[in-house]
């Protein structure tokens, strides 16, 4: 009487904590598991947060500056992977369709709050200790740029250099000729060191004014 | 080649896509030009911007929303929509866990499975435990029969009193454990232990014998208090048998005139019923 009321309870266990994950799932592509998802399998869209997450954290985070967006507009962006799997073309580069989605979504938040709130970039990068103190120095200056060119270029530059998209991804993405996208990554680079220049003569003229007072720890004494 | 045509080449350059021929023109360009050179070596140097970690609210917001997904607490998409059409009985079964009407009707079923378990599990106990609790109660019972009958012996007042209230526990008191109280009613030396004894024996009043012994118990030897008590209890059990005792009593020049008084009272309660 009790041993198959036990061997139930068991089933009913493994049933509800199947939850899917393993090697299995790992081995499995991207455009495998979006298929899943696409077919009612909301289990798959967890590995691909796995997979995701922090580079399109990252993607927001050089695009808008700020954490907190960037966080709300991730979520976003797998919230809507849910409500639009249906059209997600199997077969086709989960990558690059993921892609649409954050660009639209941000798109989209931007609509929405330009209007509300005239709202700036957080300029102070969150750099993590680097070997040097010149290299966290470099750091800094160069986030600060890349927060000040144009948002288009910059937006290419953030797709090639750090989301290892390539240029004709991002022409895809954008709808525009890969030629298009090439000369906007020269130009992202241009603005790029001009301002970083710009940036590093201010930050050395500062720094000559407050040596005195502040030595430099990373300096050799 | 200069400086325009490099620029065209340089994005191929830095995602490593040129064929060795081109790539060597433009390294060959690159530590002459300060712009070009610089503009590479940006593009290096972009790699110094640290890859960021999202707070862990980030995660829990995201399981939540695929809980809420997996529940069913999501608008029904089309395609859902169509399965159910088709084969409800099998959708409901299939996905109980992400339908919360099913999820209801479910956890009725289980509830009344497990009062059903219940009941038929708990009948067997209770037939199988009953001679024991009863063994039990009378293995108590003696023990407290024991206990009472130990501490109406005892030297002490107070524990002999202790005694007395041990019997009251008894539900069914024995015949010894009686005929103790009854002892201890009569001789005792103690006031105490006498009226607290009587008071344990009001209890079982209504039994004749008890009775009897009670009114047998009313003699000029007592203790006024005692006499007094006894005389009240026998005018509340109503028991006409006890005028005759009281009348011979009254007659007696010895006892206390309270007690006398209060003799007179009772026969004449007695007697108006």
């Amino acid at each position: 009487m009790r041993e198959p009321f036990l061997r139930f309870l068991v089933i009913i266990h493994e049933r509800t904590n199947s939850r899917l994950q393993g090697p299995m799932t790992n081995s499995m592509s991207d455009e495998e598991l979006m298929a899943q998802v696409r077919s009612g399998v909301g289990d798959m869209l967890g590995v691909l947060f796995e997979r995701y997450h922090v580079p399109l954290f990252n993607f927001y985070r050089k695009l808008t500056g700020d954490r907190g967006v960037s966080e709300d507009l991730v979520q976003e962006v797998f919230f809507r992977i849910l409500k639009y799997r249906h059209s997600y073309r199997v077969d086709t580069p989960f990558r690059a369709w993921m892609y649409q989605i954050a660009r639209n979504a941000r798109l989209d938040f931007l609509r929405k709050h330009r209007s509300e709130t005239s709202w700036e970039p957080e300029m102070s990068p969150a750099v993590e200790p680097v070997d040097t103190a010149q290299q966290s120095q470099e750091a800094v200056l160069l986030h600060s740029a890349l927060m000040r060119i144009s948002e288009d270029k910059r937006e290419v530059l953030v797709l090639s250099r750090f989301q290892g998209l390539k240029y004709e991804e991002i022409a895809q993405l954008l709808g525009c000729e890969v030629n298009t996208v090439k000369t906007r990554v020269h130009r992202a680079l241009q603005e790029l060191r001009q301002i970083f220049h710009q940036l590093e003569g201010g930050k050395l003229m500062g720094r000559k004014g407050s040596e005195g007072v502040w030595p430099n720890p990373g300096s050799v004494q | 080649m200069n400086c325009e045509a490099i620029g065209e080449l340089l994005p191929d350059y830095l995602q490593g896509r040129l064929s060795p021929e081109l790539a060597s023109e433009v390294e060959k360009h690159l530590p002459g030009c300060p712009m070009c050179g610089e503009e590479s070596a940006l593009w290096k140097k972009l790699a110094l911007l640290p890859e960021e970690q999202p707070s862990p609210a980030l995660q829990s917001r995201f399981k939540a929303m695929l809980e809420s997904y997996q529940e069913g607490r999501w608008e029904k998409t089309s395609l859902t929509a169509e399965k159910r059409k088709t084969a409800p009985m099998l959708w409901g079964l299939g996905n109980w866990k992400q339908m919360p009407v099913a999820g209801v009707v479910w956890a009725c079923v289980f509830l009344v499975c497990g009062f059903l378990i219940g009941r038929h599990t708990e009948r067997p106990i209770e037939s199988t435990n009953n001679p024991e609790i009863a063994a039990l109660h009378q293995e108590v019972a003696g023990m407290r029969q024991m206990v009472a009958l130990s501490m109406l012996q005892q030297q002490s007042a107070s524990q002999r009193l202790e005694g007395v209230s041990w019997s009251t526990r008894l539900q069914q008191p024995d015949p010894k454990v009686l005929d103790a109280l009854l002892h201890t009613l009569r001789f005792d030396n103690s006031v105490d232990v006498r009226l607290a004894s009587l008071d344990a024996l009001s209890r079982y009043a209504g039994r004749p014998e008890i009775r009897h012994e009670l009114v047998d118990a009313l003699q000029e030897r007592q203790s006024p208090l005692v006499q007094v008590a006894l005389i009240d209890l026998l005018v509340d059990m109503h028991d006409q048998n006890a005028v005759p005792q009281l009348k011979r009593f009254q007659q007696d020049p010895k006892i206390d005139p309270t007690v006398r008084k209060r003799v007179d009272w009772g026969i004449q309660q007695l007697t108006l019923n």
